[in-house]
């Protein structure tokens, strides 16, 4: 299972057996009365063959897989292969051969995390590689480029809103508090599959960027280029195969327009493969900006904290200011039983208030979560990542070259990622033009429609089929 | 002597597993029953102290006591391993390790008693820290076998984990920079491994396996004067004597006595066999010989067999059979 995070691997832990042996999905056969087949061998008897009964192909969806625990996902790898690299050349190939006005917009939306990744490979700088980037995929047929970072910024709001909420009602609502980032799908399926009702309440319902970059590609865009949805192909480049599981969630499907909201997620190393299959030196390639509707501008921007994504910083910084008046600017972030596992405090008056922790890798989530479940977790917040060192060691991330190791590529990549210029979440007026223009404003059912999910647990199906020795 | 000392009786389903308390005075059973069974020497005979028959909501597979012989964990099919406060007769569960996925086969403590190891059928090596008030955290997670990993065990003395498992191999574990990772791998064996014992040294492994032979596993470090490569300055793993012919079933358990040097093995086949090194062997080349078999030990498989930390000679086996049975061999020593 490359690609995915240890996360999923561990909790997805069979064979690989192809479905049609192992799938215990009951598919549903509609039954029809009347037509039997009666054939009777050899001897002289009964020969009345009506039809034999055409059975429709039996399908199982992605979707399907999702929703259950039986067979453990030697099928979930297949179908989440169908989405990929292959499947966006082949999108983009039909597209090219329709008549102009048949055709798919197509849009490509790139993670940070992804970039740097590419830009490690090709040794090249951070804008460099984006604008090649978004030469390449144009030269394939995409029509618009853009980075997630814009998309980010509304998971970052939103975040930090929901804490302030969150953390006023602590005293009433036991499940309030502590706030669980929600933007790792591997966490996410983990979560749901592992631990059900008991953690998902208090998991953050804000949508992650991949997510809310979907929403505002296939609503607010749609709209103000007078295109449906549905006319719209959205594609992302992510660090890891997990996303490609968000983004099949049913929660982020449109049904009436029966489109998703991402329609297909590549990731780095498909990226680099599709490089060399079309033998592509990047750095000699053309250069394209990137387009500038929903991008972070016509050069990337980032935020400030993490590479994945700052959850914890942001919320801190926020919540020190909104709730206790209090500045803060750079963190100091305290690390505990490893690397992966560190936490920052606030104190007032002696007092600590604010706790916040990062969690990533399977063993700090088993430990958070087993606190939890004891009652004994001191943290407000804790940002949740399934990779060890996070995003930029997401499990489809480009590998390093001979003789480096992954620490070393990690840690070149966070340097990369910090020389990324940074804006403030809450600075950005492009942002609030789209919260009063398209939202309608701060906490509207619209904000909540495309901003924010749910999630249910998934309940395990221990059936005999299912078990493997 | 091929009759055993004494056969003790109470276990309502297949003992999985017996397992000796350091100092020698506690015998610990547990099985299908989801009971584990204390017994202890009162007088001559071993006789029940304390039954905790719901241990578990299922099959209870291994029991182990920590080095200072005041804890006692248990690995269950349901999944958790229980952690016992044994100080005193009141034996209370004061820490439920929970995390793997489905069936956990062997709970193993290191020398120290600051570090707990785990595995289970979900493919996996757990390695967990023993914090203060009862409190285990979890320091690694290792879903480095293939398939169901049957058993683990630590080094007498250094932080080192083996595992063996139904993918036909044994692996080594170390820490480094925080983080545990396999530093060598065992392959030879060709079907499942089903145990693996140290010896007192701990430069030697045994294994034992459902292709019926035994294989003695020799440590060669780095610089050694065989010449024996190291990659990665890692010492390595040579397997230097093969046991076959002996067992015509599986071997289910291979103990390696502190003591006295004595290999016990429990097999499919119903026979306990005890193997000593030859003692002018070549370290490199040892010879081992097969110095005493007992036919129909039981009258089912044998799942276990465990030597007695301090009495030299004393041998516990359990069977599918639903006896545990003691044996005396002080004669052959």
């Amino acid at each position: 299972m490359a690609g995915f995070s240890g996360v999923l691997k561990l909790t997805d832990l069979d064979d690989f057996i192809a479905p049609s042996q192992e799938c215990i999905k009951p598919v549903k056969v509609e039954q029809k009365a009347g037509r039997g087949v009666i054939r009777i061998d050899d001897s002289d008897g009964l020969d009345v063959m009506a039809e034999p009964p055409k059975y429709e192909k039996a399908k199982i969806t992605l979707n399907d897989c999702l929703a259950c625990s039986g067979c453990i996902t030697s099928a979930e790898v297949v179908l989440v292969s169908q989405q990929s690299h292959d499947e966006l050349y082949r999108i983009l190939e039909e597209n090219n051969k329709k008549v102009e006005s048949e055709r798919l917009v197509v849009v490509l939306s790139l993670s940070p995390q992804s970039v740097l990744s590419i830009a490690a490979k090709y040794s090249m700088e951070t804008d460099e590689c984006i604008q090649k980037l978004a030469g390449y995929f144009k030269s394939l047929g995409v029509n618009y480029v853009f980075d997630t970072n814009f998309a980010r910024t509304f998971s970052l709001l939103e975040a930090q809103k929901e804490f302030i909420t969150r953390y006023k009602e602590k005293d009433s609502n036991p499940k309030a508090i502590p706030m669980l980032a929600s933007t790792c799908p591997g966490w996410i399926c983990y979560a749901e599959k592992t631990h059900g009702s008991y953690i998902l309440p208090y998991i953050s319902s804000t949508k992650s960027p991949q997510q809310v970059m979907g929403s505002l590609v296939k609503d607010l865009w749609a709209t103000q280029k007078g295109i449906t949805p549905d006319k719209i192909y959205h594609a992302t480049v992510m660090p890891c195969f997990d996303k490609k599981l968000e983004a099949a969630r049913d929660d982020f499907y449109n049904e009436v327009y029966s489109t998703r909201e991402v329609d297909c997620v590549i990731t780095s190393v498909e990226v680099e493969q599709m490089l060399i299959r079309d033998d592509i030196t990047l750095p000699s390639f053309n250069s394209s900006p990137l387009d500038t509707d929903l991008s972070s501008g016509s050069m990337i921007t980032s935020h400030p904290g993490s590479a994945s994504g700052g959850y914890a910083h942001n919320v801190f910084i926020h919540a020190a200011k909104e709730l206790f008046d209090k500045d803060q600017d750079k963190l100091e972030w305290k690390t505990l039983r490893n690397t992966d596992f560190r936490e920052v405090t606030l104190q007032v008056n002696g007092e600590t208030v604010l706790r916040f922790a990062l969690a990533y890798g399977f063993r700090n989530i088993q430990n958070l979560v087993q606190k939890l479940k004891r009652g004994k977790s001191p943290y407000h917040y804790v940002e949740v990542m399934a990779c060890p060192s996070g995003c930029l060691n997401g499990g489809a991330q480009i590998r390093p070259e001979n003789g480096v190791s992954a620490k070393d590529l990690v840690t070149k990549l966070e340097e990369a990622y910090e020389n990324i210029p940074i804006s403030n979440p809450e600075s950005e007026s492009k942002v609030a033009t789209v919260y009063t223009e398209w939202l309608g404003g701060g906490d509207s059912e619209k904000v909540k429609k495309f901003l924010h999910t749910q999630y249910k647990s998934i309940e395990k199906t221990t059936s005999a089929l299912g078990i493997k020795w | 002597m091929t009759t055993a000392l004494q056969t003790l009786t109470g276990h309502k389903d297949r003992v999985w597993n017996v397992s000796w308390n350091p100092q020698g005075t506690i015998l610990t059973t547990c099985g299908t029953d989801h009971s584990i069974r204390i017994w202890a020497k009162e007088g001559d005979t071993w006789t029940s102290k304390n039954v905790m028959s719901d241990a578990h909501s299922r099959t209870v597979r291994c029991v182990a006591w920590s080095p200072c012989g005041n804890t006692l964990a248990s690995a269950s099919f349901d999944a958790t391993v229980n952690i016992w406060d044994c100080k005193t007769a009141d034996i209370e569960c004061v820490a439920t390790l929970e995390g793997h996925d489905n069936e956990v086969k062997c709970v193993s403590w290191s020398a120290s008693g600051s570090l707990l190891a785990t595995c289970s059928r979900d493919k996996s090596v757990w390695v967990w820290e023993v914090g203060e008030d009862d409190e285990y955290e979890c320091l690694a997670v290792m879903p480095s076998h293939t398939q169901d990993v049957k058993k683990v065990t630590f080094h007498p003395s250094l932080d080192i984990l083996a595992s063996a498992s139904y993918d036909n191999s044994i692996k080594l574990y170390k820490e480094s920079n925080d983080d545990w990772s396999v530093f060598c791998t065992l392959n030879g064996h060709e079907s499942t491994v089903w145990s693996i014992a140290f010896d007192g040294s701990g430069q030697r492994l045994a294994s034992c396996s459902d292709d019926r032979t035994v294989k003695i596993w020799q440590e060669y470090q780095p610089g050694n004067n065989e010449g024996i490569a190291t990659p990665n300055n890692e010492p390595a793993w040579k397997c230097v004597c093969t046991l076959s012919g002996f067992h015509n079933r599986a071997i289910y358990d291979i103990a390696w006595c502190r003591l006295t040097g004595a290999i016990a093995t429990s097999c499919g086949d119903d026979v306990i066999h005890v193997f000593k090194e030859q003692p002018q062997a070549d370290k490199n080349a040892p010879m081992f010989d097969l110095i005493l078999t007992i036919p129909q030990a039981h009258t089912d498989d044998v799942n276990s067999v465990s030597w007695n930390p301090t009495v030299a000679g004393l041998l516990a086996s359990g069977s599918d059979d639903c006896t545990v049975k003691l044996w005396d061999f002080t004669h052959i020593f």
